[in-house]
């Protein structure tokens, strides 16, 4: 055997196992009747109908809608950010780029346990300190959908700010000064020349956010209380409340099918080799 | 000006990422069963607290064993991969290279789900054994791309010259390749440490009985909230935050070099 | 001074060696005596072969047909590491995570030979290709351009091999520098009696290094010779255009058709070289129009319009010709070298 697919097996077989073989599981028990725990070759669409049916639109509603939004706003904080890091050359911009960096290896439980914390009413971090120092009382937007969105918004920022940071990096200064000499406005340079330029970061950045957020559920549970229901957690009921694996199972496959279509398209656009050759 | 002005929001970023951290140290410092901050009372008790617990040393513990084993297992097949990811080329490699990255862009709950279903069809009962294997689903990609970073920048020629001048293929290897590669296995194998250490999505479902610490965190935060849950939060961040920094500075002098 | 005669033993011996990569062949039967101590230099534009050929014969290829013999030994089936050849390739391939002696000494420690008979030996290496002593313990990332091709050589030399192979290593350094490195390669190999083999796609670099030169083209060697021979008396007109710019006439029936005068041959074609072309001059004159002029230091190249076609003519730089210049050109047909393809 060659030595290109040799190296390839290990890291292939296990992803066969480990990744391929659990979603092929889960399109088999999506085929199961309703409530059935065996896997047998007696295939209904029972539970996908039922899926479009009986009101799971709404947490796929708010699990995409908040992806989405919290993947632009990730976008408009990540630019001017990653603009300002590389502008920055030496020890500031070390020292800023670990302190972003950092927050990754803390657990997203902790930063949003810290997060309500802070926005706990009464004797929150944040409350407790207004009272204190001003003498005022404050409400609190915690438990409310603002709070998810925030919270989507502080998790994920790293997950955008690093590819986003790879591709102004993959702008040459020399085509932005061309282009100033050849009389574009800043505009106009970052509209046709930067973005352009740093498209294959901020595409992968933009990726792996919206990807991460359509699944994310620990937000909605801890900050949101119970105003709203992601579909992790619609399908996770379903699994272990109702004990209806096949709905589960449906419900999980319509959230692949939907995470491809997206990424699928937008990989395809991306050259890895260029992207991580950097 | 506009320095200054990109200075001034590059700080107030940082500190609102930082917030949330400090909050969960300021909310340690005190004993009271109730939140109310500022504390009438700043103590150091619910560390002491946290110390004395058995169940602080048994949630590190699995913490620990399940990180340790995601970072030795996934280095070795990641150094494998990266070999074909980067250093050959070979018919079907564009594929191989796609479906390397395909877990990292997959929901971690969805992956969590798929696997905890997989496992019971399987008739594997959960543990921390089976969370080994879940997390390293998504870290294993991870890595295999850190160590292909390094090998990117790799002349195969080296090799070449190498069995030039009378090394033996396994000589060959541990001269030549493996030194090269030695940077890119560091950084992989901490962060394969760190992503599984602070991982919430995967533990959650495929973990069984056993509890790991970010899981804990999750749980206990919205019912049952005590200072010693925010000290349990400190002491498992501060190792990680340490290696973290171990890291990034290993990162840093790589680039130097 | 090491003998080069032609009844010395080989020191290598190819025999209808050839290599096929699916259905190209990237070598066909290439047959070839490198004698003992010489310097052979195999030249071909990219894609020629000549790559392909010395991984072959450093055993870093193997060839699908063919034997290759070394002083008499069969040596097609060995490995890399069980040659006594050593090779300077293209990218250098230095070890950089490595020292300067380090990297020097490689082969040596591969020989399970002591730290410090290495070292005494790296330093004797530094002497060698001429580079301070004090680089022993330098990373070889901080060394220039010139310095990584004296450490590639010295690391080449430790093995202290019976041959050494080089792959175009002076292809990325500049002018000047390569010029320098080229005499010292040929002083070094005169100095240790090595055999070398040299491959290079410029013919500037052959001539200057070379005892003898094969060249080659689409994985076969079209001719092999001293580089008089090869520059005088190319086999075809693909070496005599390889070789640098010259003039080709057609031969027909006995004669030139360009200048209707006589030619040396019933056919084939006629090789004129520019600096057989004078004013006034020679058996075969025509008129020309000096087109374009090109200083070249000491001569100069002119462009020439002629009833023939554009001519190329090289000149000493004292000539009075100028641009739009009407003149009447020749050349001697004993000047010339006629060959049949």
């Amino acid at each position: 055997m060659r030595p290109g697919p040799l190296f390839a097996l290990p890291v292939a077989v296990f992803l066969a196992v480990g990744f391929a073989m659990p979603i092929l599981i889960v399109a088999w028990y999506s085929l199961m009747a309703p409530r059935t725990f065996d896997l047998t070759t007696v295939f209904t669409l029972a539970n996908y109908r039922a899926a479009f049916t009986e009101g799971y639109g709404q947490p796929f509603f708010w699990s995409l809608g908040l992806a989405a939004l919290t993947t632009l706003t990730c976008l408009l904080i990540a630019w001017p950010t990653a603009k300002v890091l590389h502008a920055h050359a030496g020890r500031v911009a070390t020292i800023a780029t670990a302190l972003v960096a950092l927050p990754i290896f803390v657990s997203e439980s902790v930063r949003l346990f810290g997060l309500s914390l802070f926005l706990m009413p009464g004797g929150g971090i944040f409350a407790g300190s207004m009272r204190a120092l001003f003498g005022v009382s404050i409400g609190t937007i915690l438990n409310t959908k603002f709070a998810v969105y925030l919270g989507m918004v502080y998790i994920h920022l790293p997950f955008m700010l690093f590819p986003v940071l790879l591709g102004v990096a993959l702008i040459p200064p020399d085509r932005v000064e061309a282009a100033r000499d050849l009389g574009a406005g800043r505009w106009q340079v970052l509209r046709e020349i930067e973005l352009p330029l740093a498209l294959p970061g901020l595409v992968i950045g933009s990726l792996l956010t919206f990807v991460l957020c359509i699944g994310a559920n620990a937000e909605a549970a801890i900050l949101g209380g119970r105003a709203i229901t992601v579909v992790t957690t619609a399908i996770e009921q379903r699994f272990n409340y109702a004990q209806d694996w096949p709905m589960g199972a449906a419900l999980t496959m319509l959230m692949i099918a939907v995470t491809a279509a997206v990424v699928f398209p937008a990989l395809a656009r991306v050259d890895l080799n260029r992207l991580i050759r950097r | 000006m506009i320095r200054r002005l990109g200075l001034v929001w590059l700080t107030a970023l940082i500190a609102l990422m930082y917030l949330p951290i400090l909050s969960v140290i300021l909310a340690s410092l005190s004993t009271s069963r109730y939140m109310r901050f500022p504390h009438r009372q700043w103590s150091t008790g619910a560390y002491v607290d946290a110390v004395s617990q058995d169940q602080t040393w048994i949630l590190h513990a699995t913490s620990f064993k399940i990180a340790a084993l995601v970072a030795v297992l996934s280095l070795i097949l990641a150094t494998f991969g990266a070999m074909a990811f980067a250093r050959y080329d070979w018919r079907g490699r564009s594929w191989f290279q796609k479906a390397v990255v395909l877990p990292i862009f997959f929901p971690q709950p969805v992956l969590g789900l798929a696997l905890l279903l997989f496992l019971t069809a399987i008739g594997v009962t959960p543990s921390w054994r089976s969370a080994v294997f879940a997390h390293m689903v998504w870290i294993l990609p991870i890595v295999t791309l850190v160590i292909s970073i390094r090998l990117f920048g790799y002349d195969p020629a080296q090799e070449d010259a190498a069995r030039d001048l009378g090394a033996t293929r396994w000589q060959t290897f541990r001269e030549v390749t493996l030194p090269h590669l030695a940077p890119g296995m560091v950084s992989g194998g901490l962060f394969a440490f760190l992503l599984s250490w602070s991982n919430l999505p995967l533990s959650i479902f495929t973990t069984g009985a056993d509890t790991t610490l970010p899981e804990y965190m999750f749980t206990r935060v919205a019912t049952n909230y005590a200072p010693v849950i925010s000290a349990i939060a400190v002491i498992a961040t501060l190792g990680s935050v340490a290696l973290g920094l171990v890291l990034l500075l290993a990162l840093r002098l790589r680039r130097r070099s | 001074m090491p003998d080069t005669g032609a009844d010395a033993p080989p020191a290598l011996s190819l025999s209808g060696l050839s290599r096929s990569f699916g259905d190209t062949r990237a070598l066909d039967d290439v047959s070839l005596d490198i004698r003992e101590g010489e310097f052979f230099t195999v030249v071909g534009p990219s894609g020629s072969g000549k790559t392909t050929l010395l991984r072959i014969l450093a055993g870093l290829d193997r060839p699908t047909a063919g034997t290759l013999h070394l002083r008499g030994r069969d040596i097609a089936g060995l490995p890399p590491n069980k040659r006594p050849t050593a090779m300077v390739f293209q990218s250098l391939a230095l070890f950089d995570h490595r020292s300067v002696g380090e990297n020097v000494a490689f082969a040596l420690k591969m020989r399970g030979v002591g730290a410090e008979a290495r070292r005494t030996k790296a330093l004797e290496l530094l002497d060698l290709v001429r580079l301070p002593r004090d680089y022993h313990d330098r990373p070889v990332t901080q060394c220039s351009g010139g310095e990584r091709q004296r450490v590639a050589l010295a690391r080449a030399l430790a093995s202290d091999p019976e041959i050494l192979f080089f792959d175009e290593p002076l292809s990325a350094l500049d002018y000047r520098l390569r010029k320098t490195l080229e005499v010292e390669l040929r002083d070094l190999q005169k100095r240790t009696g090595r055999t070398f083999v040299y491959i290079t796609h410029s013919l500037e670099e052959a001539m200057v290094m070379s005892d003898r030169i094969g060249i080659m083209r689409d994985g076969r060697l079209v001719q092999v010779g001293d580089p008089a021979t090869i520059y005088g008396r190319p086999r075809d007109r693909f070496v005599a255009r390889f070789m640098g710019e010259v003039n080709v006439f057609e031969i027909a029936g006995g004669r030139l058709p360009a200048f209707d005068a006589p030619a040396p041959a019933q056919d084939g074609w006629l090789i004129v070289r520019p600096e057989a072309l004078a004013p006034d001059a020679g058996d075969v004159q025509f008129d020309a129009t000096v087109t374009d002029i090109y200083r070249l230091g000491s001569r100069v190249q002119m462009h020439l319009d002629t009833a023939a076609g554009t001519l190329i003519a090289e000149l000493p730089a004292s000539t009075r010709l100028a641009e739009g210049d009407a003149a009447r050109f020749g050349f001697a047909v004993a000047d010339t070298h006629r060959v049949a393809e």
